[in-house]
């Protein structure tokens, strides 16, 4: 313990650069991820999937597998007569009945003494399928007479789920978006254009390969060892699968091996690793192989997408309206609802008069989609910024003066109904554009197009609306904080915010710390135990920062005030002439230090008749759920962001080197600069390796490239220059003027680098992903011809 | 299952005897029957690095050695590292570049830088790229992790 | 299980592994084991009773020079022959493809016999030491258990993918392959979706002499990935042998290169994908050499 009077540390911790308070033991290799734990008697799972698209299951035996010596429990849908439904829309029964829709889905699940057995085991359970046909285009789901993926199920009641009650069409989810008239916006444009787009299928490859451990107490209550983003969301969920109530759930969150919105949702095999776990009454793991990862994880969602924009001769937009076809897969995950960030991406990311936007997530029998970093708007926002390229080229501006013209500034609220409180979108085109000297060089290389050489260089710019204040997409889109002061002066902040490797913890460790004055190693996290934590609605659409940030500066500024309180009547003050500074209690004219902090607790907390420095904060952003037209303001903030990319196009063989990527980004302000530059860095790869190397090849139903052999993720040679600058805008609302920015950075960059190829080309793909063969074929007008999104009558 | 054969060979400094199935994986003996969770498992199938270790000072991937092939060598883990100075530099060089975000790629680069530095102490930008081609990470876009290797050889050679 | 190995061994002898060899059933080699692990775990690679580790016998990783021939083990690895000076030296085609293997781990437990023995058509050493005219040795125990040696030429040594020449009783030994010459003219291209850790989409491998500056002589043109085995375009070479490049019989070659190769489509291309990369790289290859 150390109790120094004076601090040598900088003033504030606000933008520095902090490391990551779980950083040391990462690096030793101490951290103990669900994979690494390994419980007393614990029993090893593993699940049988289908191998077929789609089939009726006629006989399953599992006699041979339950005869396997080591073999504890074998069970199927018939071994669990309690089974509900899960997932978005509750269409998907952990272990298939008589069908199986997709090559992922669950048919049978083994709880051995060894990983290999519970896999031996699998290769005895004998499955017998009568096949159907299967649906997997999404374009053929939609068509009259197509086989239906859930058909209805007699005698269902009614307001049962899909699961439980079918379905007699293949629609998944519609929306349908309004605002101003399209009609009115397409009269009065100069300019119209219209493109359909493809997106492809790419999935988050999380190094930590899916795992969960399931055990029971002698009570029956539940204890989950899980890699969930949503932590209290999954704590009521299991509840109402094992028909309890929700508080004899536990869920303690090993440290996770990556996110990027994979774990939002409760899978199958978690709630098959629970039935096994009570079928034996033994704690059972269960963890994926990298294959079953490819398999049997959630997808970012294909979408098929037409666009048809407007703008005026001097550049004013005057309309946008959009058809989208998403690929559901066999059942309902957040994939389906991705439409609600696209539209804003349609209706907000510039000044629009008119807009329309419907969309249809359809079933087939493919993977099923998830929510992905960006949630839809990376394939919103290629589509946008491409039309925005066009557009530009067609009435003669240069592509960042068209996108000024229409670039929202602060104080205006869009057609959709969001208010930007904070706006640095216009800083952020100006700065990205000016330190990547983009306008001189998309001058010189577009002259240089059709000049003899191999390479052309070509520069492209591309940029993002993204929420930065949370998202009221659940009833609460707060979070909850406790603190404790201990009679050390040491912090234990409690929060219910899940740390999934993007350096929460830290930063709401600083936010607190400022708050108390106190160096950074003065504070202790907590954060991944339901039993303990308060609640917090999870680890998505950019908002912990933001929303959790907000609830500790909360909780610490209570503590504040209560020590200021309590401070105040011994130095013969005001608590307002105190303040806590450098460890301790100082008098806030002179800077004088009265008392450290330690000290001061104990003497405190050892009073008769005192109170604990314990304090409670619970933030619930000032944002409005959507109204029924899917308008409102439905974030606390807004992020910005404009980023340049410089690619090299080889025109012998179509492969696209990026060679820089120039961004500027409006982060409200920057809290720990690193941490921040760490998000900023990885989501640019991440966008990096969707435009130009994941595809996720799905083909008749069946994933042709399971393994990190052939999904190609970007490797270490392939990382561009990166300058990435910070637009400090100050929000307002948010927690010392800051916005979230997580999903961010891989929002713009397809789009950017699909308008960098066609500033090096002369030649523009709208679809993806930009592999050498398909830029090729490209270049050789040898791509195949996009067919228009189908429009679904509502 | 396959037959048992019985080892020996270095682990960390210290002598091991184990028995492990002829097709057993050095990555499955190190986690499943060891305990030297450190070295993580990312694909099984050499393609991510998240498993490298090092035998007789040269990196590889344990999940593409046969445990049986380990007889007679040296094998240092990430835990085995935990003295070695060199390892310590570029463990406090990762953390404060911010290499670390998940973690999970992590102790995988960290031998991996290790082995890097132990050939080319002073490696600019483009060695530590190459080097480390064979490790994927998910979160950092590589270039705090390029950054801290960078620094740490530097770190390395000052002291030497 | 796929995994029923009987036996395992670790022989310190030539003599000893191959009479393990030459016993009935066999045995499963094992070198590196960085294919050998993923293809049987993948149930591609079915193992023998036995597995037998020839890493302990010894004198199998040389690198050596002698008689103007560069000779190398089978148990040298890749990593060896990116940084070995006699390897730079002698044969800087093979250092440089040898350069775009893989990885750095799998460089260090990869060997070249294993790589040879896998007989991938995309397999990394295959295409340079095939322009190199490489000769491989074969080795086996008679049936008095004396040993029994063969040379081949690396080109021929490959029947199907995964297939070779090799008997189940004998063990590549090594390979030998004539020093460059100082007027030898090389040339590698691998292509992928990646600069690292890749498999090659196509690769290319060229050496040719080349005398008085201009006229072409001993040319060799091997491409990978084009064909079941990695292959020799021996139409090609016969066009360009002892003749100076133009730009019409680059042109000329090229389309002949491309016209050798009979790709498939597979999930990292298409056949009409990798032979337009035979065309346009071949031809980049030869203006660099009629450039330089």
């Amino acid at each position: 313990m150390s109790e120094v009077l004076q601090s040598t540390a900088p003033s504030t911790l606000i933008g520095q650069r902090i490391p990551k308070l779980d950083a040391p033991d990462k690096a030793a290799g101490r951290t103990r991820y669900v994979h690494d734990i390994q419980l007393p008697g614990q029993l090893y799972g593993a699940i049988l999937r289908s191998e077929r698209v789609h089939a009726r299951i006629l006989r399953i035996d599992t006699s041979k597998a339950r005869a396997l010596p080591g073999v504890s429990a074998v069970i199927t849908a018939a071994d669990i007569p309690d089974q509900r439904p899960i997932g978005v829309v509750k269409d998907n029964l952990p272990l298939k009945t008589d069908r199986v829709r997709s090559l992922r889905d669950e048919i049978a699940a083994v709880a051995a003494e060894s990983e290999e057995l519970a896999r031996h085991a699998l290769t005895l359970i004998e499955v017998e399928y009568e096949d159907l046909s299967a649906v997997t285009d999404a374009a053929d789901s939609l068509l009259p007479g197509a086989m239906l993926i859930h058909p209805p199920i007699a005698g269902a009641k009614s307001g049962d789920p899909v699961g439980l009650a079918g379905r007699d069409d293949n629609i998944a989810m519609r929306f349908d978006y309004v605002h101003g008239d399209v009609g009115q916006g397409e009269a009065e444009s100069d300019v119209i254009v219209e493109d359909t787009f493809y997106l492809h299928y790419v999935t988050h490859c999380c190094m930590g390969v899916s795992g969960v451990i399931a055990e029971f107490d002698a009570k029956g209550n539940l204890l989950l060892y899980s890699n969930t983003q949503v932590p209290f969301l999954h704590k009521r969920e299991f509840a109402e699968y094992l028909h309890i109530d929700p508080s004899r759930v536990r869920i303690i969150q090993p440290p996770i091996g990556g996110g990027f919105g994979s774990k939002l949702d409760i899978y199958p095999f978690e709630v098959i690793c629970v039935y096994l776990a009570r079928a034996t009454g033994r704690p059972v793991r269960m963890v994926y192989t990298r294959e079953e990862e490819f398999m049997a994880s959630p997808t970012r969602q294909p979408v098929r997408l037409t666009l048809r924009s407007g703008c005026k001769k001097d550049g004013t937009l005057t309309f946008r309206s959009v058809h989208t076809l998403h690929d559901n897969g066999a059942y309902t995950s957040w994939g389906a609802t991705t439409p609600v960030v696209m539209m804003q991406a349609f209706a907000s990311l510039y000044r629009l008069p008119h807009c329309e936007y419907h969309t249809v997530a359809v079933y087939s029998n493919n993977p099923y989609a998830g929510s992905f970093r960006g949630y839809g708007n990376l394939q919103a926002t290629f589509a946008i910024e491409s039309h925005m390229e066009k557009m530009a080229a067609a009435i003669g501006m240069d592509p960042l003066a068209f996108r000024l013209k229409n670039a929202h500034v602060k104080g205006e609220e869009t057609g959709q109904g969001n208010i930007f409180r904070s706006c640095g979108f216009q800083d952020c085109l100006k700065i990205a554009a000016e330190r990547s000297d983009f306008l001189h060089k998309w001058r010189e290389y577009t002259g240089k197009q059709k000049e003899p050489g191999r390479f052309k260089r070509g520069v492209g710019l591309a940029a993002m609306l993204h929420v930065g204040g949370g998202a009221k997409i659940y009833q609460s889109d707060g979070c909850g904080t406790i603190i404790k002061i201990d009679d050390f002066g040491h912090v234990t902040l409690i929060t219910g915010a899940s740390e999934i490797g993007q350096g929460s913890e830290t930063v709401l460790a600083q936010l607190v710390c400022e708050e108390l004055g106190l160096p950074i190693s003065a504070v202790s996290v907590v954060n991944n135990d339901t039993e303990i934590t308060p609640w917090d609605v999870g680890v998505h659409a950019s908002r912990t920062t933001f929303v959790a940030g907000n609830s500790a500066i909360g909780a610490a500024r209570k503590a504040k005030d209560k020590i200021l309180e309590a401070a105040a009547p011994r130095f013969a003050c005001a608590p307002e002439d105190l303040d806590m500074k450098g460890g301790g209690i100082v008098r806030k004219a002179t800077g004088e230090m009265l008392t450290n902090l330690p000290r001061f607790i104990r003497s405190l907390h050892f009073a008769q008749q005192s109170d604990l420095v314990i304090t409670t904060n619970y933030y619930e952003p000032p944002s409005v759920h959507f109204d029924k037209g899917y308008k409102g303001d439905i974030s606390a903030a807004y992020s910005w962001a404009a980023q340049v990319v410089e690619v090299e196009v080889d025109l012998d063989t179509g492969a696209v080197r990026l060679v820089k990527v120039t961004g500027a980004h409006d982060v409200g302000r920057v809290l720990n600069r690193l941490g921040l530059e760490g998000q900023i860095e990885g989501g640019v790869v991440m966008g990096q390796g969707y435009a130009l190397t994941e595809d996720l090849q799905v083909e008749g139903g069946k994933i042709r490239n399971p393994n990190f052999r052939d999904y190609k993720l970007v490797t270490a040679p392939e990382v561009p220059q990166m300058d990435i600058s910070f637009v400090e805008s100050m929000d307002g609302e948010g927690p010392q003027g800051a916005k979230g920015v997580g999903e961010a950075p891989a929002i713009s960059m397809a789009a950017a680098i699909a308008n960098a190829i066609e500033n090096a080309t002369g030649v523009r793909i709208t679809s993806l992903p930009f592999t050498p063969e398909r830029v090729y074929r490209a270049l050789h007008g040898a791509l195949p011809e996009l067919p228009t999104t189908p429009k679904v009558a509502a | 299952m396959s037959a048992t054969t019985e080892i020996v060979f270095m682990l960390n400094g210290a002598e091991r005897r184990v028995g492990v199935p002829s097709t057993m994986s050095t990555l499955e003996m190190l986690r499943d029957m060891l305990g030297f969770t450190g070295t993580k498992y990312g694909c099984g199938e050499g393609e991510c690095g998240a498993c490298t270790i090092l035998v007789d000072g040269a990196s590889v991937n344990s999940c593409l050695m046969f445990a049986v092939d380990c007889a007679g060598r040296q094998v240092t883990t990430i835990e085995g590292l935990a003295n070695d100075p060199c390892a310590r530099v570029v463990q406090d060089s990762f953390v404060k570049h911010g290499a670390v975000q998940c973690g999970f790629c992590t102790p995988g680069m960290v031998v991996q830088s290790v082995h890097l530095l132990a050939t080319h102490p002073h490696p600019d930008e483009l060695s530590a790229q190459r080097a480390i081609e064979g490790n994927i990470c998910r979160c950092t876009g590589y270039k705090k992790i390029v950054d801290a290797i960078v620094d740490a050889g530097c770190a390395v050679g000052d002291r030497s | 299980m796929n995994h029923a190995v009987e036996r395992y061994l670790a022989p310190t002898s030539l003599t000893q592994a191959l009479a393990v060899l030459a016993e009935s059933g066999g045995a499963t080699v094992l070198a590196g084991g960085t294919d050998l692990m993923p293809q049987s775990r993948a149930g591609r690679v079915k193992f023998a009773r036995t597995l037998l580790n020839i890493r302990r016998v010894p004198g199998m990783d040389m690198v050596e020079v002698a008689d103007g021939k560069l000779l190398l083990g089978a148990l040298v690895t890749i990593s060896t022959l990116v940084d070995h000076p006699l390897v730079r030296d002698h044969a800087p085609l093979l250092s440089q493809a040898a350069d775009h293997f893989a990885s750095d781990q799998i460089r260090n437990a990869a060997t070249l016999g294993g790589n040879l023995c896998n007989a991938s058509p995309a397999g990394d050493t295959l295409t340079p030491l095939m322009a190199l005219d490489a000769e491989i040795e074969l080795v086996g125990l008679d049936g008095t258990g004396v040993l029994q040696s063969r040379w081949l030429p690396l080109d021929g040594f490959f029947t199907g993918p995964g297939r070779t020449q090799r008997k189940p009783n004998e063990l590549l030994r090594g390979v030998r392959l004539p020093v460059a010459p100082d007027d030898q003219k090389v040339a590698f291209y691998k292509a992928g979706v990646r600069p690292a850790l890749d498999i090659s989409t196509i690769s290319i491998a060229f050496a040719a002499r080349r005398r008085d500056r201009a006229i072409l002589h001993d040319v060799r043109l091997a491409l990978g990935a084009v064909a079941p085995t990695p292959i020799r375009a021996r139409r090609t070479e016969a066009l360009l042998e002892g003749k100076a490049l133009t730009a019409e019989l680059v042109r000329v070659a090229a389309a002949s290169a491309a016209s050798e190769a009979t790709p498939i489509d597979d999930v990292r291309a298409s056949g009409w994908y990798r032979k337009e990369l035979v065309l346009n790289m071949t031809q980049r290859i030869l203006e660099d050499v009629g450039n330089n």
